[in-house]
This record gives structure tokens, sequence and C-alpha cells, in this order.
């Protein structure tokens, strides 16, 4: 499930500027991985629209 | 009514207007129910006894003049503290903004709501900006369950449920980003509504996600939920996701009217297949079903997307909106989070621009199908918690019943979506349902509601707490 490994998330994490939670809170930084991952990997694999994402969000009074 | 702290606003407005009670009586009585009780349930971050008074006074001077200034004269409110009230400090329940300076203005859904003759009681509860919690590593305690104190009673607006539940206050705000105004409402057996995207004004609130993020009412009965909503609503050019309605919104004229010739679409597969819902639950669901067909409505069978997919598309655009805000905190000052929000607010780091942008265009596509679905039924009914609420001490339990729930594909959507009780489980925790109607039309979602209040008594449900 979890593709990310130790190596590829304190990358992201470093490069993302969380040096310093890295530091002092190792497990937390791996967990936000894993959730990030799992959830991205639903919506890579189901997201099958030719729908455009613009605008953000709106709601149109019918 | 003698016990002025399970008044109803309605009741309570009425009796004010009337000469019959006055708000400085309501305001003490309250008080002095929080003095006594909320050390026990944690509702409150701050409770403004002195300001509360003396606009209680004001508002004693001004009905017995005859001068009444809107719906909610002299009724009491509580605000969650993500949301701004002037003289006050917003703390979002963390201790990044533990110290600092008080809000110099009210929030635009203060603002309205104090036009319309409310008083503000104080500032309560949630969980660390409105996403980390329930957690005991904050500078304030969690809010707890009055049915039962040693359960989590709902985020993250858990101050407004549990105080309403308590009978702290007749009505209290919220917010909801991922269904933090229906879990509470779910947990505690009060009634919350996440209105329409657009429709309440979000300006002076703190942020979790800008484009997910509904400021709503939070209240015990079905007609105050009403009464309350229909002093928020209203086109607020200072905050880019209002709307400007080309009519008064009247939601109390049609909400007896009952349900008959409306039709119900009920999603069974939400708690049937994608995420099995606990016995008591469904059966809960399938009672309202029953009910609302005995009272005239039409009820069939509707699909929507999976629960797992519109979860995801709403974390992974929450989160990613979320860590656009806390970005630089989280690199800062990490340690001044507690660890559920740290953890909860530092997955956005780990998604691409990529993800978000999948997830926004899988958002198109869902509206489109909920839009879809909507055109045939009138009203949605489908479960909002699939569980009774679980411990709050413990943090597998909460973290496995996190993402069981089916509120998350209305933020998604934008949709207004309501919940509220349908009774109570063996164990005398709040079993729930949840409504969802078309955009701009909370009128005919609190008729079906007010339908079901009527025939089942839920606004009759309170805890016993003793202090």
């Amino acid at each position: 499930m979890f593709a990310m490994d130790q190596r590829m998330t304190e990358a992201i994490a470093r490069r993302a500027g969380l040096e310093r939670a890295l530091e002092e809170f190792p497990d937390d930084v791996v967990a936000a991985a894993i959730s990030a991952a799992k959830v991205t990997e639903v919506i890579r694999r189901s997201c099958r629209t030719p729908s455009e994402p613009w605008p953000p969000m709106t709601v149109v009074r019918k | 009514m003698n016990e002025r702290h399970w008044m109803t606003a309605k009741a309570a407005a009425a009796a004010i207007a009337d000469g019959e009670m006055s708000p400085v009586e309501l305001v003490k009585a309250l008080l002095d129910r929080i003095e006594r009780l909320d050390p026990r349930v944690n509702a409150f971050l701050l409770v403004d006894a002195d300001a509360a008074l003396k606009e209680a006074h004001a508002a004693e001077a001004e009905a017995a003049q005859g001068r009444l200034r809107g719906p909610l004269h002299g009724i009491p409110v509580g605000i969650k503290d993500i949301i701004d009230v002037a003289g006050l400090p917003t703390t979002c329940h963390s201790k990044i903004f533990e110290n600092d300076a008080a809000a110099r203005t009210d929030a635009e859904c203060v603002a309205r709501l104090r036009a319309a003759g409310a008083i503000v009681l104080g500032k309560l509860s949630t969980h660390e900006f409105a996403i980390g919690g329930p957690s005991f590593d904050l500078p304030w305690p969690p809010a707890r369950n009055p049915w039962n104190r040693d359960h989590h009673p709902g985020g993250s607006s858990s101050g407004s449920g549990s105080g309403l539940a308590a009978g702290f206050f007749p009505m209290a705000l919220g917010t909801d980003t991922g269904g933090s105004i229906r879990n509470p409402a779910s947990a505690c057996a009060i009634v919350g509504t996440k209105p329409t995207y657009g429709l309440v004004s979000r300006r002076g609130v703190f942020p979790l996600a800008f484009t997910l993020d509904h400021v709503g009412p939070m209240t015990r009965t079905v007609a105050d939920n009403a009464l309350m909503l229909g002093t928020l609503v209203g086109h607020d050019p200072l905050d880019p996701a209002s709307v400007q309605l080309p009519e008064s919104c009247d939601y109390m004229t049609a909400l007896d009217q009952g349900v008959r010739d409306l039709r119900i679409g009920f999603v069974r597969h939400f708690h049937e297949a994608d995420i099995p819902a606990d016995p008591e639950v469904a059966a809960g669901l399938d009672r309202v079903a029953l009910t609302l067909r005995s009272e005239g409505a039409s009820v069939v069978d509707v699909r929507l997307p999976a629960l797992q997919d519109f979860a995801a598309v709403n974390r992974v655009i929450l989160q990613s909106e979320a860590w656009s805000i806390h970005s630089e905190w989280l690199r800062d000052r990490p340690g001044d989070y507690g660890r559920l929000g740290r953890r909860r607010l530092m997955s956005g780091a780990f998604m691409g621009a990529g993800d978000y942008v999948l997830a926004s265009r899988r958002r198109s596509q869902m509206i489109v199908e909920v839009e879809t679905a909507l055109r045939d039924v009138d009203v949605l009914l489908c479960a909002s918690a699939m569980d009774p609420a679980c411990r709050i001490d413990e943090p597998e339990e909460i973290e496995r019943t996190y993402m069981r729930q089916a509120r998350t594909p209305f933020n998604v959507t934008g949709h207004p979506a309501l919940a509220m009780p349908t009774g109570l489980s063996r164990d005398g925790l709040p079993l729930s349902v949840q409504f969802v109607g078309r955009y701009f039309d909370e009128a005919t979602l609190f008729k079906v509601a007010r339908t079901w209040e009527r025939v089942a008594c839920t606004d009759a449900l309170h805890p016993f707490l003793v202090g």
C-alpha cells in the first residue's frame, strides 16, 4: 500500500522545509506521508474523467 | 417549560418578546449551569460572562420599550473558537494562537447573529484548527460527550455539540469542512446543518480549506436551526465564495407542512456496502425511511459514487489547501501543534499539484453525479455516522471511526446537508441520520427533518448531567 520509502519520505519532507519536524517528530512525518500516499493512490486510480477543474468551487442556483 | 436551559431559541424569543421572561434571567440561568457543569464537559474555552450579562441588560431594556433587534432578541449563542468575536482571542484551540491578540471585529456570521439580537456567551472548544482532535496535548482539554463523558462528542465543532446537549445555550455556530458540524450533531443528538456552499459568509472564520469550508447553525431543534440559518444567510461582497440570492430566505413558513408528495432518495449503499454501519445505526435509518413513507413521501433507492472516492477527493483537496495555510508554522513551530493536528496537516506536504488537480477534476464530476440524482428526488436520506460515538481516550478507535462516515460527499459537492438524531443505542449513545437537499433548498431539508422530529420526538432527547 505505502509506496514511498524512507529515503523518499525524507527527501520530500526536506524539500517541503520540514527538517525540524523530521528531527523532532520523525514518526509524525512518516504517518503524514503514509496517510497522503493512501488517498493519492485512490485519486490516481479512480480519476477517469474528462472534467476540467475550473472554477475550483462554484454553486449555481437553478 | 420551566427549565430555562432546555428552552428552545424560538420559545425563549417569544417569551422575551411577550415580556414573560427577561434576557437577564435567561443568561444568568445558563451562566449558572455552565459554571456548575462545564468543568465536566469542557465545552467552553472562554466564558465571557460580564459581556453577556451587559448585553442581556441592554436587551432587557430594549424589550421593555418594545424594541426588538430581530428574531433572536436576547437569545444566548456559543461560538466555535475558529470564528472571530470582537474583543476575544481566536485561539483555534491551538498553542500556535494561544497568546495572540483579541479579534478586532466580529466575523460576518457573528455580526449577523448580533444584528438579530443574539448574545454571545463565549468561545467553544474545537479540534485544533478544526482538524487535530480530540487531543489531550493542547493548551485546553477536549470537549466531552454529555451523553457519556467517556465518549467523544464528535468534532471538530465539539464544544458546540456538547454545549447544546448539556443545555448551556440553545444555539451555537459551527464550521464544516469534512463533516465538522454534522459529526457532533450525530454524536450529541442535536441538529446541525451545513448549508449550501456560499450561502453563509466565512469572513472572519479561520480557514481550514477554502473550497470546502462552510459555516452553519447548530441547535437542539429543527425549528431553531431554521430560525438561526435565516439570520445567517446573505451576500457578503468580502467573501469570494458568497453567493447573491435573489430572494429572502424564509425557512419557517413551510416548516410544518409535512412531506406528502415529496420524493426521498435513500442512499443505502453508503451504509450497507461502502462502509457497513453498526446495526443500530442501520435500523435507525430504516425507521426514518419507513416513517417518511407513512407520512406520504415516496422513498426510492439512489446510487452515488462510493464513499471511499468522495473521501479521497475531500482529503486531497482539504489537506492540500490546509498545507498552504499551515506550512510556515509546520516548518518553524512543529512542536506547537498537537500530535494529531501535526500529522493531519503535514499530509498536504506529501501531495503533489497533480493530485490536487486530479481531485478537483473528480470533484467536478461528482457534482454532476449528485445533481443528476437530485433531478429525480427532492431530498437524499443517508447515514451520517456509521457508529455511535467511540470512547474519547482510545486513539485507535478514534482513528478507526474517523473515516466511517458519509458527510464528506457534501463538502465536496457543496449541497446542503443536515444531521440529526434517530434515537439512542442500547448503551444510551445517540444514533443519527443525514438529509441532503438541492442547492439553496434548505427549506425542503428542514421540512423533511421537522417531519421526522415531530413523529419521533427527537427534540425531547436530553442527557442527564449532575454537577
